[in-house]
């Protein structure tokens, strides 16, 4: 009888291990966008010009853990393409090698690596992320604000008849063009150094 | 009293017109004092995550080099008003 009860006990302790483990375990957020909300925002203010602009070609993954934010890693992938501006000319220009060439860097990405000074409230966490963003071709490793905002269960309300978890992304930096080799030094009383950037993406992750 | 070529009349009011319609094409797209804009960016709100998303259409809205072609066009335009109908110069032997 009282291996019986044991034995119970033991399968019982088990399965609450194996029920919270998958209940804590981290959450892979992807950031395909196909209603074109995800957005990076770019302004640069030099004396004689502001440009400012956006890109919506945003994609890939965050694994996100809501019982422990700060084991946030992921990579997040901008098509450089998709960058524009109110200016038909001078998106051509921004395209063009001379600037970011595109057709040789098609892609612009940041690579997390860790967060520190992690701070959770309600459903919003906010840290200073670490990693790697590689801009034409040049990696530099660096540490931005962001901030998480998890909304479990609200992947329905936005893609019908899906059930999930959504994870919304901020982040404001900014960055130095010279740092990624944009011409460095180079006509900076039309096109500033420091290139501000807004990011405000959202990833779904959904239920299995 | 010399009476003017007619020419440099047509002239003279192609450059007034170019001149107007380059500064009324400005103003009626917003007087905007930055370069011309070929698209026009408004942001919206997804009510679900709370961003701010850009949505691009395509709209002109003349800048300052719409108001500096026009008015260059203009002065080039009076210039050549002012030799047209000029009597030519002989050579003095």
């Amino acid at each position: 009888m009282n291996t019986t009860i044991r034995l119970l006990a033991s399968v019982t302790a088990a399965s609450a291990a194996l029920a919270l483990s998958a209940l804590a375990a981290p959450l892979s957020f992807d950031f395909k966008d196909p209603k074109g909300v995800n957005n990076v925002q770019f302004s640069l203010d030099a004396p004689l010009e502001q440009i400012t602009g956006h890109a919506t070609g945003v994609s890939g993954t965050i694994s996100f853990d809501p019982a422990n934010p700060s084991a946030t890693t992921g990579r997040i992938v901008v098509d450089a393409a998709t960058l524009t501006v109110s200016n038909a000319m001078m998106k051509d220009h921004l395209h063009s090698a001379g600037w970011l060439d595109v057709a040789a860097n098609p892609q612009i990405s940041f690579e997390a690596k860790g967060l520190k000074n992690v701070k959770t409230s309600g459903d919003s966490t906010t840290a200073d992320l670490t990693g790697v963003l590689t801009v034409k071709g040049v990696a530099k490793e660096l540490t931005v604000p962001v901030t998480f905002t998890y909304l479990p269960g609200k992947l329905a309300a936005r893609v019908q008849k899906m059930e999930g978890d959504l994870l919304v992304v901020r982040a404001d930096f900014t960055i130095n063009r010279s740092d990624f080799g944009i011409k460095p030094g180079q006509m900076t009383d039309k096109v500033a150094e420091e290139i501000h950037l807004k990011l405000s993406i959202a990833g779904a992750a959904p239920k299995a | 009293m010399m009476k003017a070529h007619p020419f440099r009349r047509v002239l003279q009011l192609a450059a007034a017109l170019v001149f107007v319609a380059a500064l009324g094409l400005w103003a009626a797209t917003g007087a905007h004092r930055g370069w011309t804009r070929t698209q026009i960016t408004e942001m919206h709100r997804d009510e679900i995550t709370g961003l701010d998303y850009p949505v691009t259409r395509d709209s002109l809205v003349a800048g300052i080099d719409v108001v500096a072609a026009g008015s260059g066009l203009a002065v080039v335009l009076l210039g050549a008003s002012l030799l047209v109908g000029r009597p030519a110069r002989r050579a003095v032997a």
